[in-house]
């Protein structure tokens, strides 16, 4: 009777317990990852845990390189995945496969969406004008400088303009000294450099949605061929030669060895340059602008999406919208380095009018002169145009082909 | 006077001869010692930049002009290496999965390189050998894509014991060709001496042949090894918990966004070269083993 | 009893083709199959239809990635690499056969390049490279070899050189390892003979030395071959193909088809010509050779 007795407890306990204690598992695959990204969202989930038990929310973080096929592979095949992070160049694609839940009616019962930065909004609604994401990071560009070594030179003044920074790297370079001016961008992703300067002079951009598209685009333009002249004028007279081949490693290379003193970067290079450099050695300074005294910025943006498939969006809503608190996401900017998605963490959080910071600020508020023009993101042009532009620009740049050639291949490539 | 123009005529010449083979082989012994040394310093410029950035803080890694050793030397990378990651597990896992699949592959082709090695007829032995070599002309991106559905499907991604069977699979191909080649410079009639002695044909194959190809098989499995070891794609396609991501995934996830962080992935760099210097020091043991005296005379 | 003993040998054979079929004819099937459909991932995946020879016809007369470009840059990259990596390897074979004091730990360090993985080792060089402040440049100074700093991967001239050096160092060690199993198994007897003959050490190396390990020569310089055809990861981190196509090769041709245009359909094209062009490579290779001979020694 007594055994019988126990094993009912048992029978019970087993069958009991899971109900008691169920918990949710939701996955979360991260793509920007870096070491110390990783260990900062799984500090921030250990913290949402805390305070919502029966939600377990598990990290995958593959490396940046391979990210993004991973979280393609996933997608496509459906794999169990709640949260995903997706960023501007894969949130064509995951949309076009039905793989991301349309978020506008989690957006409508959300307070906090009404504090989103205009260009985090764009970023949301980068794909057919639909809420797809919750932006987490905004990237920017702005002016690095090594004061230090301009002062070494003679250079004392802060270049204004797109002018003024090709005319103070001509007149520092001294390839005898191994001096030059500007940290030269010449592949992965190098077409985001030339188009800042070639689009400079076309007043008539701010009147369209994107940079270029396939209805409009100025590569033939003669204001759009005299920036790129000047842009290309940089190269050879005020950058190393070697440029051709830089990344990103070698430009921050560059800026921290003190051979190219000018570098235009995102806000992520902040936290890096600072542990390989003394911080009062560079100033940050919004981007120059072009003769009718405005400059265009692109943005890059990761934000959090959730899978279509995913089982319990409801849950994996309320993460995202705790990640995207003005509290959590400076949090989480300001250590990673990036900017905010949400306006009031700019004035909350006093890091990001810090020094460094300062001039993105400006560059985000003051939007008479800096206008933010995505690229054509959700064309289908767009994909492999970078290498296109990549190999294209090589070629001009050694070369081997005429500039107004390959313009022209340029607009008909966008045209046809 | 007689006596030494008999020793000028007859033992002269001999003793020139010999010191003029002394001088050769001087001569040759200084060459050698020179192309060793040659081919030392070309191996060892790259490691020595790995080992000198693994040993610099953040301040001294980007300096111009180059530090070729730092100012002050730090061992923080090392010490972050371990704290940042679960380096030690994701080592284990690495050890783990490369010793045994390179083990698996080369139980199996030690069956199929030696039957390689002894079809007497031509056309299936160059149609084994073609589906052989065919495995090795296809870029492992093209495999990636299904192999994953299909194990995704299966519920079987993101499993160690998964990625120790197609690792196994990787390196079968390659060491049943080398396997083969090796077994094919041993003769047909050692294997049939044993078998006139009692043996089976697997015994004789394991007892006779396997022992005079070691130096091969020695080769085999430290290739196998190295390779399964530095395999980046598969393992981070397929892998997703911390608790189960190889050396490789860990290495590559010190490239960010914000770029390469040298310091730490240089020091990574040297930690996982640790194991495989081992293998290629205990294979080497085996390779230059050669074969005893006489064993192949036919 | 002939017939028996093909098919002992055959089933010897089973493992390692159940494993191969599992992990490679399988999914390999598939992946041909994507290169004859409009696999872009731009695209909704559910429109995905054949399209005949499509892809193919695409990636031949891409206007801005120079197809017969990268045919010749293949060439050069698998010829050049393969030849350099297996002459030196044999001589550092050859070197490493008589027995010194610390051999052990000396050949570990010159094998450790083939301990690297392809994307570290491109990273590294591609670093040493660096035509303005690499570790080379700085050296060839040092010593007064260069008077001025060397573009090697910013100049088209240089950047194909470059990357082959890289190769040809990571791929020494492969040669030298087989080569040394393999000259480990020739019989002291044969080679004491031909010196009492009075072969020359020349005459010794390529009429005893080097027939006896033929076999072990024809496999490796075969999957060398292969493998050098099929390894993007060195270029794509050294010049991602660059400067405009100069190191553009096949492999990394797919891959930028892949990861940059996520245009499967294409990318798989590639793969199935780097697969034809190897095919026959080794069928023709194979005859040559008379590796197929090789099996009763």
């Amino acid at each position: 009777m007594k055994r019988l007795f126990l094993i009912a407890l048992l029978i019970v306990a087993v069958l009991g317990l899971p109900v008691l204690a169920e918990t949710k598992t939701l996955n979360f695959l991260e793509v920007m990852t870096s070491p110390e990204r990783t260990v900062m969202i799984k500090d921030m989930i250990a913290e949402y845990e805390s305070g919502h038990p029966g939600i377990k929310i598990n990290l995958i973080s593959p490396p940046y390189e391979q990210a993004d096929q991973k979280a393609t592979l996933m997608l496509n095949s459906n794999q169990p995945l709640d949260i995903i992070e997706v960023r501007d160049n894969t949130i064509k694609q995951f949309v076009n496969n039905k793989k991301l839940a349309n978020l506008g009616k989690f957006y409508r019962s959300w307070k906090e969406s009404k504090t989103l930065t205009p260009v985090a909004m764009m970023a949301a609604k980068t794909v057919n004008n639909t809420l797809y994401i919750v932006p987490q990071c905004i990237f920017v560009k702005a002016l690095f400088i090594r004061t230090d070594v301009l002062e070494k030179n003679g250079v004392t003044t802060v270049p204004a303009t797109i002018a003024d920074l090709i005319k103070t790297c001509e007149k520092i370079t001294d390839p005898s000294k191994n001096q030059y001016g500007f940290a030269w961008r010449g592949k992965s992703s190098e077409m985001k450099f030339a188009d800042f300067f070639a689009s400079a002079g076309i007043d008539d951009i701010k009147k369209d949605a994107l940079l270029y598209s396939e209805t409009k685009n100025y590569f033939t333009d003669s204001r759009y061929i005299q920036g790129m002249k000047a842009y290309i004028e940089l190269f050879q007279k005020g950058a190393p030669k070697d440029g051709i081949n830089w990344g990103f490693n070698e430009q921050i290379n560059g800026f921290v060895s003190g051979t190219t003193p000018f570098l235009i970067q995102d806000p992520d290079a902040i936290p890096l340059i600072d542990k390989m450099l003394d911080p009062n050695k560079y100033i940050v300074v919004p981007v120059p602008v072009g003769p009718t005294g405005i400059a265009y910025l692109d943005y890059g943006f990761t934000g959090l999406g959730i899978p279509s498939y995913s089982k319990t969006q409801s849950q994996a809503w309320d993460f995202i919208q705790w990640m995207s608190s003005a509290e959590k996401n400076g949090y989480f900017c300001e250590h990673y380095g990036a900017l905010p998605v949400q306006s009031t963490a700019f004035t909350t959080n006093k890091y990001f009018q810090g020094k460094h910071y300062a001039a993105f600020l400006k560059e985000m508020t003051t939007t008479s002169k800096y206008i933010f023009r995505p690229f054509p993101q959700s064309s289908a042009k767009w994909p492999g145009w970078g290498s296109i532009h990549e190999a294209d620009m090589q070629s001009i740049l050694l070369g081997q082909t005429k500039l107004e050639t390959v313009l022209t291949k340029w607009k008909e490539y966008w045209s046809k | 006077m007689s006596k030494t123009t008999y020793t000028s005529l007859v033992l002269e010449p001999e003793r020139a001869a010999r010191s003029a083979a002394r001088r050769k082989k001087a001569v040759f012994t200084g060459m050698r010692i020179f192309l060793l040394a040659l081919y030392l310093a070309a191996a060892l410029l790259p490691l020595y930049w790995i080992i000198a950035t693994s040993l610099k803080g953040g301040r001294e890694i980007y300096t111009y002009p180059i530090r070729y050793w730092p100012q002050v030397l730090t061992f923080e990378n090392y010490a972050y290496l371990f704290k940042i990651s679960n380096f030690h597990v994701y080592f284990r896992n690495s050890v783990m999965v490369s010793l045994l699949a390179s083990l698996g592959a080369l139980l199996i082709s030690m069956l199929s390189g030696y039957a390689l090695s002894r079809f007497r007829a031509k056309q299936i032995r160059l149609l084994f050998l073609l589906a052989m070599y065919f495995t090795q002309i296809i870029p492992a991106y093209m495999i990636m894509t299904p192999l994953y559905t299909f194990l995704a499907q299966l519920g079987l991604s993101d499993n160690l014991l998964s990625l120790f069977v197609i690792y196994t699979g990787m390196m079968v191909a390659f060491s049943t060709i080398m396997g083969s080649s090796f077994f094919a410079m041993v003769p047909v009639s050692m294997e049939e001496a044993a078998q006139i002695d009692g043996c089976n044909r697997i015994q004789a194959l394991f007892q006779i042949i396997v022992p005079l190809v070691l130096p091969g098989l020695a080769a085999i499995f430290s290739f196998a090894f190295v390779n399964i070891w530095n395999e980046l794609f598969l393992a981070v396609m397929l892998m997703s918990s911390d608790q189960n991501l190889t050396v490789p995934v860990a290495l590559n996830s010190f490239i960010s966004k914000a770029g390469v962080s040298w310091g730490v992935l240089s020091a990574g760099i040297v930690v996982s070269l640790l194991p495989t210097l081992i293998v290629f020091a205990v294979a080497q043991k085996y390779i230059v083993i050669g074969l005893t005296e006489g064993a192949v005379k036919e | 009893m002939r017939h028996k003993n093909t098919g002992f040998l055959i089933v010897l054979m089973i493992p390692a083709f159940l494993l191969l079929g599992l992990v490679i004819f399988f999914p390999v099937v598939k992946g041909v199959v994507i290169a004859f459909q409009n696999y872009n991932l731009n695209n909704d995946l559910s429109m995905v239809h054949f399209n005949g020879l499509e892809n193919f016809k695409a990636i031949v007369t891409d206007t801005n990635f120079n197809f017969w470009q990268i045919i010749f840059n293949t060439l050069i990259w698998i010829y050049v690499s393969l030849f350099f990596q297996f002459v030196l390897g044999l001589i550092l074979a050859l070197l490493l056969r008589e027995s010194f004091r610390g051999r052990g730990i000396y050949s570990s360090l010159v094998f450790y390049p083939w301990a690297l993985s392809g994307f570290a080792i491109g990273l590294i060089w591609a670093w040493m490279f660096n035509g303005q402040f690499g570790l080379v440049n700085d050296l060839l100074m040092k010593f007064h070899l260069i008077h001025q700093n060397i573009g090697f991967l910013s100049d088209p001239k240089f950047a194909m050189m470059s990357v082959i050096i890289v190769n040809i160092w990571y791929g020494i060690p492969f040669f030298a390892i087989m080569l040394l199993a393999g000259l480990q198994s020739i019989p002291k007897e044969l080679l004491e003979a031909a010196e009492i003959d009075g072969a020359n050490s020349v005459k010794r190396l390529f009429f005893v030395i080097l027939p006896y390990i033929k076999a072990t020569i024809v496999s490796t310089v075969l999957l060398r071959t292969i493998w050098i055809m099929n390894f993007p990861e060195i270029i794509y981190a050294m010049t991602s193909g660059g400067p405009s196509n100069a190191t553009n090769i096949l492999a990394t041709q797919m891959i930028n088809k892949l990861m940059k245009f996520y245009d499967y359909g294409q990318g798989s094209a590639v793969g199935v010509m780097i697969m034809m062009i190897l095919f026959f490579f080794a069928m023709f290779y194979l005859k040559v050779s008379g590796a197929k001979e090789e099996g009763a020694a």
